[in-house]
């Protein structure tokens, strides 16, 4: 069973405001993708981040002081929280809404890594044509938007992969055999950021870092996601039939610009998870994963080791080694995707020792660094002058005419994994193979008929208690596509629910 | 010699399989540039336009 999707929240800001209001901005920013008046069509009983995987529940979640305050000025403000939230669903299938005070896009849920990248990217185009709205509003180019994690105060916001499970896998299973991957990860996948920070304190600049997220990772294994987060999120929030299936929920994951980091990202998750599914992972139990993952993060040069509670020392590299070895041996020759990561991992990892300069274009932290050292050569900066500090958050502006990894994208010096075709698909369409795109086609199809929807479920209206299409266990792509032909067909939600469920008593 | 120990730091270098002609290449997925370092000019000219300050005044607040 394979399938994935990447929620990013955005940074946003208003360059012609000395203090900007991130919640009327991030609001007033979905709102301009609409060309019809903001309906709540959100459904949000199917959503409880208080369910803990490890089988407790918690009483609430934890935030930080300065959070707590704001959180009370919100609740004076002069709209509902279905207003603050603003939850649109597009007719990809995608959720574009605004999350703790971010612009937030959702992809929808993708079985091959192709449409995934496809659909991060479109959620690029989506945020960026809303800003070109409203600044067209503004007149001026006043609202700015950046795929990052961090405002260099001490204040981070998340990307967070998420892969459905079989639950008969045991959690316990899942944490032990991802944890030490999760630390090492950032190797392939760190959108690099220059100085050290932390949650509630300040900035120290000129350390290169390979993460953005390194120096937020507070504990192993939590349900938080605001505060004392966690390498592993325990959230038990599936989304899906809770008796067959679980999310795995993991915000320890940088926003990556480049399309081939985040499809190694990913795919390299996907195959560790397939490995853990087949008992399969290498025995690497970390000594200390928190500060392991802040030791890998501040060495650039690959030559930090951590301790393994075993005994001995591992470097980042050797932990990728292995979990790629036990993936060669296990997962070789099953199909042309699991080669395709499996032979680009290598690759990656080969280079980060004999040529770094062609993962340029590639990974997020070599670019970065790349484009940071050739600056102060030729500027002759030192490594804690806040330029640099600038220039790292402006590699992550979505504006095609300033962001620093678009410009060289638009230079040809970046590896694509998608082209621009693939992309203008995915703005407007979802996964042919997956519910996500039944969402989306749903919503294109009657959109005057929906009276809710969530990711197991769309709700339609029209008879005198709304009508469900329960997407819960709809997994089987064939499924998928049997669907998709009787809602194509269908002249109403009605046919269409009377039409498939004829088809699935056929298929039973 | 167990597994892991084989892959300790010193036992390097790593030897990954060699690397076939990916299908992507002509059209399916990821394309390679041909050289390492890409030219600089545009990128510098980019770069200089950054305001210095611009990380300075940059407040978000907490997400997750």
């Amino acid at each position: 069973m394979r399938l994935f999707g990447i929620e990013t929240e955005y940074g946003i800001t208003r360059e012609d405001q000395e203090v900007v209001d991130p919640v009327v901005e991030s609001m007033k920013l979905v709102r301009a993708h609409l060309t019809r008046a903001f309906e709540k069509t959100w459904d949000y009983s199917g959503e409880d981040p208080r369910e803990d995987a490890r089988g407790f529940r918690v009483s609430g979640l934890q935030q930080d002081r300065e959070e707590d305050e704001f959180v009370k000025q919100d609740a004076h403000r002069p709209f509902s929280f279905r207003e603050m939230k603003s939850d649109l669903v597009l007719p990809n299938g995608a959720r574009f809404y605004n999350d703790h005070t971010h612009p937030e896009y959702s992809t929808p849920e993708c079985r091959t890594l192709r449409d995934l990248i496809a659909h991060d990217r479109a959620g690029e185009r989506i945020l960026q044509r809303a800003a070109t709205r409203r600044n067209r509003a503004l007149s001026g180019p006043h609202v700015q938007l950046y795929k990052n994690n961090t405002d260099f105060h001490g204040h981070s916001y998340g990307c967070h992969d998420n892969y459905l499970l079989p639950r008969s896998i045991p959690f316990s299973s899942v944490t032990a055999g991802l944890l030490p991957f999760l630390v090492s990860r950032q190797l392939i996948a760190g959108a690099g950021k220059i100085g050290v920070e932390a949650q509630e304190s300040g900035f120290r600049p000129g350390l290169f870092q390979l993460s953005q997220r390194a120096d937020f990772m507070e504990t192993e294994l939590s349900v938080d996601t605001m505060y004392n987060r966690p390498i592993l999120n325990t959230r038990d929030e599936p989304h899906a039939d809770r008796a067959k299936y679980r999310r795995l929920h993991l915000i320890i994951g940088d926003a990556n610009m480049c399309e081939y980091a985040t499809a190694l990202k990913v795919g390299t998750t996907r195959v560790v998870l397939e490995l853990i599914a087949r008992g399969a992972v290498p025995a690497l139990e970390l000594d200390n994963p928190v500060v392991a993952v802040k030791e890998l993060a501040r060495d650039p040069d690959l030559k930090a080791v951590v301790r393994r509670k075993a005994g001995g020392a591992l470097s980042g590299l050797d932990i990728q080694e292995a979990y790629w070895l036990a993936a060669q041996k296990t997962l070789s020759g099953q199909d042309e995707e699991t080669e395709w990561i499996l032979r680009e991992w290598a690759d990656t990892l080969r280079l980060l020792t004999s040529d770094r300069s062609r993962l340029v274009g590639r990974l997020d932290w070599v670019t970065k660094l790349w484009l940071l050292e050739t600056f102060v050569r030729e500027e002759r900066l030192s490594w804690d002058d806040p330029w640099l500090t600038s220039l790292d958050l402006e590699y992550h502006n979505i504006d095609p005419a300033r962001g620093l990894y678009l410009g060289l994208e638009t230079d040809g010096n970046t590896t694509r994994v998608t082209n621009e075709a693939d992309i203008e698909a995915a703005v407007s369409t979802g996964p042919s193979d997956t519910r996500g795109g039944i969402r989306g086609l749903c919503i294109r199809r009657f959109p005057d008929q929906i009276k809710s929807v969530q990711w197991e479920r769309v709700q339609f209206t029209g008879w005198l208690l709304p009508k469900t299409l329960d997407m819960s266990d709809l997994f089987d792509p064939d499924a998928v596509k049997a669907l998709t032909q009787v809602l194509e067909a269908a002249a109403s939600p009605a046919d269409a629910l009377k039409a498939w469920s004829q088809r699935k008593e056929q298929w039973q | 010699m167990s597994k892991i120990t084989t892959l300790e730091r010193r036992e390097r270098p790593f030897d990954p399989m060699p690397k076939p002609t990916s299908p992507s290449e002509d059209g399916g997925g990821p394309r390679r540039p041909e050289t390492g370092s890409p030219d600089k000019d545009n990128l510098l000219k980019r770069m200089r336009k950054v305001d210095p300050k611009q990380a300075e005044r940059y407040r978000q607040r907490t997400g997750q």
